[in-house]
């Protein structure tokens, strides 16, 4: 037997590609689920679709897989065109939401199953599973449990071995760790991000969750509505947001809708008005970071920053922080100190270069 | 949902499923529908022959609807919601009418009640006439309670107890809760089991035939007309008018259950007990489930004293006579086990195949197939087996074994309940499980056979336990059809009741509840797990 040590860490069985998408849509009925979404996902790229429930990620990831036709565009794996194919011949190969591990077949069973579908020979079976087994560094005494008597880590393995098996040039992930609980959660990100890297194998991988996709990610497509709204690096993502729909969903705290005045020379939000020059009355959102409010003394001022007055309403302890909660004009700012604010009365300042305002239309 | 276009197979596969029902189920009931004729229908309407039965059939199925309702929402309701002890006792006592032919009670009746019955005659010694219209009302009412019971209870049973929690948490009192949480919420499903029932009731053939009398319903017209007069025209006709009726009900209990969405099936309801109901309705509902059991009881004791005496209630020797009976007549029930074991073999595995296509594949015409399904449910037994009659008791059928067109007649007729039961299970199957599959490079038909066909186990033996207890109890589908080497146990009790052989009928009658016991029980043992049995819906 092979001990870990002995192992070959970087000799990966698996080929990988590069993934495009062109202009992929899909309806339900009177329902666009996916509309013309065109991506290029580099090889061997960890690539998040993000996006709140409904925006069409998982469809999309469906499509890829084979499961939905799609009613317009193109896949192509390596250039060759694959949305037609049957989902088995694509060199596609998925790890479902709560791994849809069969269990009325022992660990091995589920393992093998593509292999004995391709008609793979009974000894070249059986060496795959051992070798897949050491890919995900499941030990071979497992072979014989079934799924139930797993611990969810072990499922996600075995979820991946499954899919591994078949030397998939794109592996696809759908909300593998969203029924899990917050702990556990991490420990698997971190183990999928590392098989990832080990074999560099092209992934797509579905979430609805920020963090998850800022932490693991090479790529990050922010969906919405069936399209796609940004892509780009995770730091990219979270600190230039393309539109205030992105903003508010990276987690943003502060963004507040309003509108430019008459004569276009400000802007007024929640009642207040801010020195921001725009299109006269047109609609417009403003975002900064709770973090990125400063405090100023009273009746202070600051040409490189919108200063304005409000009153801590409330104040939450994060661990790391405090959450204030300050009520200015109609509006409620979140604003994130490593200290509790001692006075009522505050004078906040956000800098200039922290705050991005989106004009709608 | 996959579409089926790219698999040769599943299209070739679904074409034969379908084109069976065609043959099978469709084709025979057109039959029914045009034997009359245009001129045929214009005589029957004028002829107004119809009109008395009809009026019967709706009267009494108005009466013993209400009252077998009103007792199976007692039991139903003391069952999921009372603290009452012998729960288990009430449950098997409740399952024990499902296993049985609907017309034993018109049978225990009889001689409880009739001309010379044990109560009647030997205790006040009155001989009254019993037959007619209280006799059925009374008969079907303690028939077809339990199966309203078992309807009514899946739906209060299925109503989320976390909402009566909340109900009696913001102050509301045990009765306050019932009439604005319970009865609201339920009201659709309840509506829907009402309606079931009321089928039930007007499709009834057996007791009607053993105590109706003078007093006619549209079932036991068709059968009059043909068995007495060979009028097979003027049957088909009044059937029709059944089947239409009967459709009627069962196209409003569909719709009834569109709105069912207040009831949870998250399947969490369970998590948290039910708010207690007060002590003494634990008390009430204990002594009405006593007396609504002892009824049961007493209808299967009498059959048992009956078939172990010499002549009962006259002479109460114990006498094995009866039994020696069964000896005698053995292929009769031969026949009706190895029919009913085939037929609900097939029957299962057909709509366990077919709810897969169903359920998870998508192709046109589908909703169409899922009705072709699930409609003989509604459709009256005796319809059926005019329809099985006309259609293939023909000449160019000669070489087939009228035991093996019986055992088809099975097999279709009870359709609905594996197919339902196939459904529920697959509904239970994360999508997610066989699209692993299909995306490692099953094909749907293996993905089937690997994945859902191995989980679908209960599925499989709750189609196949109510599809066998449903062949064996019939008497309407197969009155037509059977031949002297190929009777069944139903009809020999039919023909023994006619010619007043009690202890016969009622021996016949034992071992065919005997026989559905046994089977039952014979699959909880191998199987190792509680079976239930699929309510006809």
């Amino acid at each position: 037997m092979m001990t870990r040590d002995e192992q070959p860490t970087n000799i990966s069985p698996i080929q990988t590609s590069p993934l495009r998408l062109e202009n992929v849509t899909k309806r339900f009925g009177a329902v666009t689920a996916v509309e013309r979404v065109s991506l290029d996902i580099p090889r061997g790229a960890f690539t998040t679709l993000l996006g709140p429930s409904g925006c069409g990620k998982t469809t999309l990831l469906r499509i890829i897989a084979g499961f939905y036709e799609p009613d317009g565009g193109g896949i192509f794996l390596d250039d060759k065109r694959i949305d037609q194919m049957p989902t088995h011949l694509r060199g596609t190969a998925m790890v479902f939401q709560d791994y849809a591990l069969w269990p009325h077949m022992t660990v091995y069973d589920n393992i093998a199953y593509g292999l004995r579908m391709s008609k793979t020979a009974h000894d070249e079976i059986e060496r795959r599973v051992q070798e897949t087994m050491g890919l995900v560094e499941m030990p071979a005494e497992f072979l014989k449990r079934r799924p139930t008597e797993l611990s969810g880590g072990q499922q996600q393995r075995v979820a991946l071995a499954r899919a591994l098996i078949v030397r998939p040039r794109v592996l696809l992930l759908d909300e593998p760790l969203s029924n899990l609980d917050a702990k556990v959660r991490q420990r698997l990100r971190l183990e999928i991000r590392r098989l990832q890297r080990r074999i560099g194998i092209t992934t797509i991988y579905v979430t609805h969750d920020q963090e998850e996709a800022l932490s693991m990610s090479d790529v990050v497509v922010v969906m919405n509505q069936g399209r796609v709204v940004q892509v780009g690096l995770p730091e990219d993502i979270y600190r230039k947001p393309a539109t205030a729909f992105v903003a508010e969903f990276m987690g943003v705290s502060n963004v507040l809708r309003g509108a430019f005045t008459a004569d276009g020379k400000a802007m007024r939000v929640a009642g207040i008005e801010l020195p921001i020059p725009g299109l006269p009355n047109g609609a417009a959102t403003v975002v900064f970071k709770a973090d990125e409010a400063e405090i100023i003394a009273e009746g202070a001022a600051r040409s490189d920053a919108i200063t304005f007055d409000g009153v801590v309403e409330e104040a939450f302890f994060f661990g790391a922080m405090y959450r204030h909660f300050v009520a200015a004009g109609e509006a409620t700012i979140l604003v994130d100190r490593p200290t509790r604010l001692e006075s009522k009365r505050v004078r906040l300042a956000i800098p200039r270069a922290k705050v991005q305002v989106f004009t709608e239309g | 949902m996959l579409r089926i276009s790219r698999e040769p197979s599943v299209i070739f596969t679904l074409a034969i499923l379908v084109g069976l029902m065609l043959f099978f189920i469709i084709y025979p009931q057109v039959q029914v529908v045009l034997v009359p004729g245009l001129q045929g229908y214009v005589d029957f309407i004028v002829g107004q022959t119809w009109i008395k039965p009809l009026i019967n059939s709706l009267q009494v199925m108005a009466l013993s609807t209400t009252t077998a309702v009103i007792l199976g929402f007692v039991y139903a309701y003391a069952m999921v919601y009372s603290k009452m002890p012998w729960k288990p006792f009430f449950r098997v006592i409740g399952i024990l009418p499902l296993l049985s032919p609907p017309f034993v009670v018109a049978a225990s009746y009889i001689l409880l009640f009739g001309p010379r019955g044990l109560i009647t005659y030997y205790v006040f010694g009155q001989s009254p006439n019993v037959l007619g219209l209280g006799g059925i009302w009374g008969v079907q009412t303690i028939a077809f309670f339990p199966f309203a019971y078992q309807l009514i209870a899946d739906v209060l049973a299925r109503s989320d107890a976390r909402m009566e929690q909340a109900a009696r948490n913001l102050g509301a009192g045990p009765w306050q809760v019932f009439r604005t949480i319970t009865l609201p919420m339920a009201r659709p499903g309840l509506a829907a089991a009402i309606l079931m029932t009321a089928i039930y009731i007007l499709e009834d053939f057996g007791n009607p035939a053993l105590i109706g009398g003078q007093f006619t319903v549209l079932p036991t017209q068709a059968y009059g007309l043909i068995s007495g007069f060979g009028d097979v025209s003027s049957a088909a006709a009044v059937s029709t008018i059944l089947l239409l009726l009967a459709l009627v009900f069962y196209i409003g209990k569909i719709r009834l259950e569109g709105q069912r969405s207040y009831v949870t099936i998250s399947g969490r309801a369970g998590t948290i007990p039910r708010p207690p109901v007060p002590q003494v309705v634990n008390v009430a509902c204990f002594i009405a489930c006593l007396i609504l059991a002892g009824l049961i009881l007493m209808v299967y004791g009498v059959l048992f004293l009956s078939a172990l005496t010499q002549t009962f209630p006259a002479n109460w020797t114990f006498t094995t006579r009866h039994l020696d009976y069964l000896n005698a007549n053995s292929l009769s029930l031969r026949n009706t086990l190895v029919y009913g074991g085939v037929a609900a073999s097939i029957c299962s595995l057909f709509a366990v195949l077919l709810g897969f296509l169903v359920q998870r594949r998508d192709w046109r015409g589908k909703r169409i197939v899922d009705f072709i399904a699930i409609m003989p449910a509604a459709v009256p037994g005796i319809f059926f087996g005019i329809g099985y009659a006309t259609a293939f008791n023909q000449r160019w059928l000669d070489w087939l074994d009228r035991g093996a067109l019986i055992t088809i007649s099975m097999i279709f007729w009870n359709i609905p309940v594996g197919y339902q039961a196939a459904i529920a299970g697959l509904q239970q199957i994360d999508r997610s499980l066989d699209d692993a599959a299909t995306s490692l490079g099953a094909s749907s038909l293996r993905a089937f056979r690997d994945i859902l066909f191995p989980m679908l186990d209960s599925a499989l033996l709750t189609g196949f336990v109510t599809a066998f207890v449903r062949a064996v109890t019939t008497l309407s589908v197969v009155i037509f059809l059977f031949t002297p080497g190929t009777t069944v146990a139903t009809i020999t009790i039919f023909q023994l009741v006619n010619d007043f052989n009690w202890g016969g009928a009622t021996a016949f009658t034992i071992s065919v509840v005997g026989m559905a016991v046994l089977v039952l029980v014979t699959v909880w043992v191998l199987s190792g797990r509680r079976v239930g049995l699929q309510k006809v819906q």
